[in-house]
């Protein structure tokens, strides 16, 4: 019961204390042994973890297995025995998924960083939309979370699923916008509900995002999750249109923060996946390669396609420069080997090393000259 | 341009456009600019000394492995096994032998967690998980010896690979536990525990080096897994493959140092492997990786030199010192795959080793490292030390075990160059006869444990900043154990009388 003066386990009557948990014996962690390196347990801690251990033993699944595993979680989100020990108890008791959904949205919050709690959502999703068929071998069928997709066309109930649980995920982005484990969770749901729908807001989410913080590298990798992870890259026409817009939005975001590394990997990523040579990107890296004193005799040509760099924007950009280097490899290495040396000597001395790398691949592959 | 010996320490770029990135990352800048020797100080502090404190790092450890953890660290309760792994190797890294009494109670504690079913668990009672079964193993390999009492023989090494088997997938990948999730992290764990205890098989590994390629994303860098569902065939005979290729596998995560680690390790754990296309496989064209996007993203993620050179763990990230081993030491596993040259074969022509110096145009290439090690050692000797002992993420952090652990190992692989030595691997792989390879299978094994143990560290090649009294202990850079630990548990796994490396002349 909760109790309405505290808000902690650490309320709650130890498990050794209370008459309903007397027929389980505890089971301390060492036996018969002197540990090196332990941790010194609060007592609650060591209560809860040895009733665990008596009731692995004994493998007990009941509706008590839950408050159990709960009150370590709570203490430990970490502790992936308890959280494994609660799923296979859900399902041995059929427990209502749904409630136990309720419970992660807040554990989830609170454990933001924890493995667990993301993975258990989506051991408890996959439950309720995917169940594994029937013949399968038991709990321990390690097949059952990943081989098993929503291949068949969505249900109604599934597709409300995914949408309640991407708000949910939204939100706890609002609280840690690079939140690893949140975004991975958030790229697995969309694959695996595969609902044309959820996809289509994703572009939206991202920009909504970025607009808070163009540096935000996660949303640049959902970004091109979104629009390339899926491989609907199909008909011809889809590609140079996908294409053309993903290269517009990127020139802009690069023309508000030219030093952003985010950006720049990102049009070299799109740029490497579309086979699209770097050099269609000449005109527009080359303004954000020079000094803003070096550009005042340059044509001031308003080119929509082609965003310049702004007035505060810090010149020369290295990204640019690197970017533009890449360009010239090809056929001017004795440009890009110039681009090098400089950034190795004078704009970014701390990768010196790299850039010497680079020359001497570069100049490998030339022919010796006579 | 010559080196500027105190160079400006200039702040990240923000083109005037702030962002909740740009901010924190000013907030740090500002933090460790003060940490750097050239940083205004007060006439009368003296200026920060580039001093390994290892007594008191000696110290933080001893008091973790005797007096134990804090209730804070209950949250590594299911890490048990990490928390020994990190305290040995600490040692190990400094130098520092465990005396005989503790030694036992460490294999005494670390075979407590092994499981009846194979595996080790992160706790006593808990369940197997390969997270924790990688770090006993290692800690064994630090603390442990073959016989009576000794731990190596306790390792029930059938069970482990019957554990490995139930938790692979059909994309090739392996769930960290029954019902655990998918990614790199375990599969390192389980190939580097593979490769030290002889278990690998085709079986065990078939479909691994494709999943591992599919999690490496646009930036160069490796997310932690993939998604499989588009590519699962749903009908296929046995011993076919369960994947359509065609498919798109994305990965699931953006770019990450501790994945790119994992993955690249894992990676060059299996090139053996790779290398023997199609012989276990079925005919699948042989995978790939992108070596040099790989390069380009670990070179960015070195912070400035108002960050002192540590480095971050994802683009536009703050620097963080455990990333001096994850990144720190993946560049230096490709830079031993492109001093290497033919990577798992014995290289036959050694001449033709400096195919770069025709080229030579003044540039001089005093050491052949791909990132700045000087600066990262300073990251770690300024910024990485707690003074109360143990190291740090950041300054002002506690120090932690973690850290500890992974800001020494970060200092060792960028003090040191522990690269594939071709004649030692040509050494080792005659510790087989021709009649035991006739089976494919001992095939691999033999070309697994003389590739793995053919990294040594390069004489010669090892810059200590602060000089010669901060050095480290060289350590293995797929395993992170030191290159005598890993020899001597393979040795013993493999039942193979390893040459003294130090008996034959290993230079070029
Ligand atoms: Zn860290």
């Amino acid at each position: 019961m909760p109790d309405i003066a505290g808000d902690g386990p650490e309320e709650q009557p130890l498990f050794s204390e209370r008459p309903d948990w007397t027929d389980v014996t505890p089971v301390p962690q060492y036996e018969g042994y002197n540990p090196i390196a332990p941790i010194f347990y609060t007592p609650q801690y060591k209560d809860a973890t040895d009733y665990f251990r008596g009731i692995v033993k004994t493998n007990e699944k009941s509706e008590r297995v839950l408050e159990l595993t709960e009150a370590i979680i709570r203490l430990n989100p970490a502790h992936y025995s308890a959280w494994q020990y609660r799923y296979h108890t859900l399902l041995a008791i059929k427990a209502p998924l749904d409630a136990e959904l309720k419970l992660m949205d807040s554990l989830a919050v609170q454990f933001l960083k924890t493995y667990q709690v993301w993975h258990h959502r989506r051991l408890i999703l996959t439950a309720i939309y995917s169940p594994p068929p029937s013949n399968a071998s038991g709990l321990n069928d390690p097949t059952a979370t990943t081989s098993s997709s929503a291949k068949s066309k969505p249900s109604p109930e599934s597709q409300a699923a995914a949408r309640t649980e991407l708000a949910f995920i939204t939100r706890v982005l609002m609280v840690d916008a690079k939140n690893y484990h949140t975004w991975s969770y958030r790229q697995w749901l969309l694959a695996f509900f595969d609902d044309v729908h959820l996809w289509e807001g994703e572009l939206g989410f991202v920009e909504r995002l970025l607009e808070e913080d163009v540096r935000n590298n996660s949303a640049w990798h959902h970004r091109f999750f979104v629009v390339f992870g899926r491989g609907q890259l199909q008909g011809e026409e889809d590609r140079v249109a996908v294409l053309k817009r993903e290269l517009s939005y990127t020139k802009d975001q690069i023309a508000l923060a030219p030093n952003n590394a985010s950006a720049w990997n990102y049009l070299r990523g799109i740029l490497e996946r579309t086979g699209t040579s770097f050099s269609n990107l000449r005109s527009f890296v080359e303004p954000y390669t020079k000094t803003h004193e070096d550009r005042l005799g340059d044509e001031e040509i308003l080119d929509l396609e082609n965003p310049a760099p702004s007035a505060e924007a810090e010149l020369p950009c290295v990204a640019a420069l690197e970017f533009l280097a890449d360009i010239y490899e090809k056929d001017a290495v004795s440009k890009s080997v110039e681009i090098w040396k400089r950034l190795a000597n004078e704009l970014d001395t701390m990768r010196k090393k790299y850039w010497e790398y680079r020359i001497k691949e570069a100049l490998k592959d030339v022919p010796v000259q006579s | 341009m010559s080196d500027n010996p105190s160079p400006i320490l200039r702040p990240t770029p923000t083109d005037g456009f702030p962002s909740l990135t740009s901010l924190q990352q000013i907030a740090t800048e500002n933090t460790l600019k003060n940490r750097h020797p050239s940083a205004a100080l007060p006439t009368d502090t003296k200026p920060p000394e580039a001093v390994l404190q290892r007594n008191q790092h000696i110290q933080f450890l001893v008091r973790n492995l005797i007096q134990g953890f804090p209730a804070r660290y209950t949250s590594q309760d299911a890490s048990q096994p990490w928390l020994i792994f990190w305290t040995l190797q600490g040692f190990s890294v400094l130098g520092v032998g465990l005396d005989e009494k503790n030694k036992k109670r460490a294999v005494e504690t670390l075979l407590g967690l092994q499981h009846p079913e194979g595996g080790f668990c992160g706790g006593p009672g808990q369940a197997p998980h390969l997270l924790p079964t990688y770090a006993a193993t290692c800690a064994l390999a630090n603390a442990g010896q073959p016989g009576e009492g000794g731990g190596w023989d306790a390792i029930d090494r059938e069970k482990m690979y019957d554990f490995f088997m139930s938790l692979k997938q059909p994309d090739g990948s392996f769930l960290v536990t029954y019902d655990g999730e998918v990614d790199v992290r375990g599969i390192y764990c389980l190939l580097a525990v593979a490769t030290l205890l002889n278990l690998l098989t085709p079986e065990l590994i078939a479909g691994t080096p494709e999943f591992l390629a599919t999690c490496q994303t646009y930036e160069g860098g490796f997310g932690n897994a993939s998604f499989p569902g588009w590519a699962l065939r749903d009908d296929v005979a046995p011993g076919e493959p369960a994947i359509d290729p065609t498919s798109p596998r994305p990965p699931l995560g953006e770019a990450h140092g501790g994945y790119s680690f994992c993955a690249l390790a894992s990676w060059v754990l299996l090139l053996p492997y790779i290398n023997s296309y199609p012989t276990h496989s079925p005919s699948l064209p042989k995978p790939s990786i992108n070596i040099h996007s790989l390069l380009r993203w670990l070179a960015h993620l070195q912070g400035e030199a108002i960050e002192l050179g540590g480095f971050k763990g994802r683009t536009n990230k703050l620097v963080d010192g455990c990333y001096s081993w994850w990144v720190g030491g993946c560049v230096g596993i490709i830079e031993g795959l492109l001093a290497g040259g033919g990577v798992g074969v014995a290289d036959e022509s050694p001449e033709n080793e400096a195919a770069g110096e025709q080229h030579d145009d003044g540039w001089d290439d005093v050491d052949d490292s791909l990132y700045n090690r000087k600066a990262l050692q300073e990251y770690i000797l300024y910024a990485g030390q707690h003074p109360a002992g143990g190291l740090v993420d950041k300054p002002p952090k506690p120090a932690d075990a973690y850290h500890t652990l992974y800001d020494l190992s970060g200092l060792s692989a960028a003090q040191h160059r522990v690269i594939p030595n071709s004649k030692r691997e040509k050494e080792l792989l005659a510790c087989w006869t021709e009649d035991e390879v006739k089976d494919p299978v001992e095939g691999l094994r033999r070309d697994t444990f003389a590739y793995a143990l053919s990294w040594l560290e390069e004489e010669g090649a090892s810059k200590y900043v602060g000089g010669a009294q901060n050095r480290v202990n060289a350590t293995h850079p797929l395993f992170n154990l030191t290159v005598t630990h890993a020899e001597n548990m393979m040795a013993h796994f493999y039942k193979r009388d390893v040459p003294s490396r130090y008996r034959t002349k290993l230079s070029k």
